[in-house]
């Protein structure tokens, strides 16, 4: 029989109720609505999180909307989802079917739609939480709210207010203070914040002279951004007493090691899936293999935050 | 049909035209039924690429164990590819998106641009195991680029090269405007290559009065994950909007395509 030290526990808490089995969410964007991609181990993942969702139904960007550039892609996807009463009518009494919490990433161009899209989703059986995307770069006034604290949490206690769900509120990294903003929809009600979103890049054509990306720029995702997603996740683990999920360029387990002994309590997984559907069960087992190794019996074990650093160079 | 990730290792390796890898693979035993003209995507392992890369299938025989690809050098994805050698073992995921509709008796013209071609040598040999009648036209740069003939055993090829270094000097769709005077109605076109020579073929199908929904187009879109979730293969719908290559390609009927809005911004 195995003993605890054999099979640890990696449930973790987001907040108001939000319990999950694995550290292991997918991130918006990068599972649709949960019913493709049939080749990752549901069994490995705490949590979906859904496509951007809308009031309405959005066509996305013309195309060229991705780019690969070092070690990451960049994506001007804008949005394109079949709109919040699709998702609340079709999706939401498949979900309540499943044995795997979803959350439905919020998007919006107005605090008046995002309260929208909240309310239609509010006591919806099959919806899980709300992960609000203040921080998206591809819908220009998506931008403001996220870089702006108080206009993030403006937003953020708009919805708090129409929603008992869990409200997850995930940041954009094209800010200069990101604590700044974190600590602003914590104090709005914010339950839990992810960290980060893309950041803003482009890549050019030299051959015919213009952005690959129809659009211009796109959103960074990748490899090439978990450092940078990493020290964002590091700073507000210890600024915000909220749980923080460390999304950004995780590959392997040893990446989600790090945003975890960083101070995140869950993590997001996203360009992977598109490269390695079993990364998702990698991870998870990895992180299951190193509590053993370590003699953890609990996530909350993991965090590094006793760990003295020079903060300041 | 079961899509997996699988490994598959590389038994052959040749140029089978000028610029071009052939990779002869084992066939993954998840991929039973690949349907011609449907696609893999292929992990590279290049140092900073991240992406899988998409192919269609150029041949598959899972009874003899074996599928082709046939890809040329564009970037560093597709040069570490071709460096692969046999016994080298590849992460294939697939098979992925809808394939040729080969239904039907009517005679099939097969109209191949550039590297279009290497979609081809399945496609043709399924057809005429179906008792069609196939006809190939392929256009190259030069005659060095050409596949061979021989790859299409049992069709009719005839071939057109920019430099008239074999067969008719110009472009592959001069070929098919020729043939195709007086044959409007009653054939089934399929095709793929450079945007520019498939908007050119959709202005000869005008000119004769090809209704377009005879066509298939093979799409090339850049491509992220393959399988429907990251949306970053749209292509320009004519009823508006936009479909996946992935999903609902890449072989779709070309009446379904906003061919307006394919001239701008698409890798040629």
């Amino acid at each position: 029989m195995a003993s605890m030290a054999e099979r640890p526990d990696l449930k973790v808490d987001l907040g108001r109720g939000l319990h999950l089995r694995s550290p292991v969410i997918v991130a918006s964007g990068t599972f649709g609505y949960g019913f493709d991609a049939p080749q990752v181990d549901r069994a490995a993942l705490g949590a979906i999180v859904s496509k951007g969702t809308t009031l309405r139904p959005h066509e996305g960007n013309a195309p060229i909307r991705i780019a690969e550039t070092p070690s990451g892609m960049l994506n001007a996807i804008g949005l394109q989802n079949p709109g919040v009463d699709h998702v609340a009518h079709v999706y939401a009494p498949q979900w309540a079917t499943w044995d795997l919490p979803v959350i439905v990433n919020v998007a919006g161009d107005s605090v008046d739609e995002y309260v929208a899209v909240a309310r239609r989703l509010n006591g919806v059986p099959g919806v899980a939480g709300l992960e609000l995307n203040i921080s998206c770069p591809n819908v220009q006034s998506g931008l403001q709210f996220g870089v702006d604290p108080v206009l993030a949490a403006e937003v953020t206690h708009a919805v708090r207010a129409v929603t008992e769900l869990p409200l997850i509120v995930k940041l954009t990294p094209n800010v200069t203070d990101i604590v700044a903003v974190a600590r602003a929809v914590e104090d709005a009600g914010a339950d839990a914040v992810s960290a980060i979103n893309t950041y803003v890049g482009m890549a050019i054509d030299v051959r015919r002279r213009r952005p690959i990306i129809s659009r211009g720029s796109g959103g960074l995702s990748g490899a090439a951004i978990k450092p940078l997603a990493l020290h964002a996740v590091w700073q507000l683990a210890a600024e915000v007493h909220i749980p923080v999920v460390g999304v950004g360029g995780i590959m392997t387990p040893g990446d989600a090691l790090e945003f975890l002994l960083a101070g995140a309590t869950a993590v997001q997984l996203g360009t992977v899936n598109y490269v390695r559907p079993q990364a998702a069960a990698e991870i998870h087992d990895g992180i299951a293999a190193y509590m053993v190794q370590h003699g953890l019996t609990d996530m909350r074990a993991l965090p590094i935050r006793s760990v003295s650093v020079l903060t300041h160079v | 049909m079961s899509i997996a990730v699988a490994p598959a290792v590389v038994l052959e390796r040749s140029v089978p035209m000028a610029g071009a890898v052939e990779l002869v693979l084992s066939h993954p035993p998840s991929a039973v039924a690949v349907g011609p003209g449907q696609f893999f995507q292929l992990a590279v392992s290049a140092p900073h690429t991240i992406l899988r890369r998409p192919y269609s299938a150029a041949w598959s025989d899972p009874a003899g164990g074996r599928i082709g690809f046939i890809f040329n050098v564009v970037g560093t994805g597709s040069a570490w590819l071709a460096a692969r050698d046999e016994g080298d073992e590849l992460d294939l995921l697939g098979p992925l998106g809808r394939g040729f509709d080969l239904e039907g008796q009517r005679p099939a013209i097969c109209v191949a641009g550039g590297l279009g071609v290497a979609v081809f040598p399945g496609v043709v040999q399924a057809l005429i195991a179906r008792g069609r009648n196939v006809i190939v036209l392929q256009g190259a740069r030069t005659a060095a680029q050409l596949l061979p003939a021989s790859r299409f055993p049992g069709a009719d090829v005839h071939v057109a090269t920019d430099d008239g270094s074999a067969g008719h000097r110009g472009s592959v769709v001069d070929l098919f405007s020729n043939l195709g005077e007086g044959q409007s109605g009653g054939i089934d076109i399929l095709t793929c290559g450079p945007t520019p020579m498939l908007t050119a073929l959709i202005d000869v199908a005008h000119r004769q009065a090809i209704p377009l929904s005879d066509i298939q187009v093979a799409l090339e879109t850049p491509m992220g994950c393959g399988i429907g979730t990251c949306l970053g293969c749209a292509a320009p719908r004519a009823a508006g909007g936009y479909f996946l290559t992935c999903q609902d390609g890449p072989c779709v009927r070309a009446d379904r395509i906003e061919w307006e809005l394919m001239t701008d911004g698409f890798h040629g």
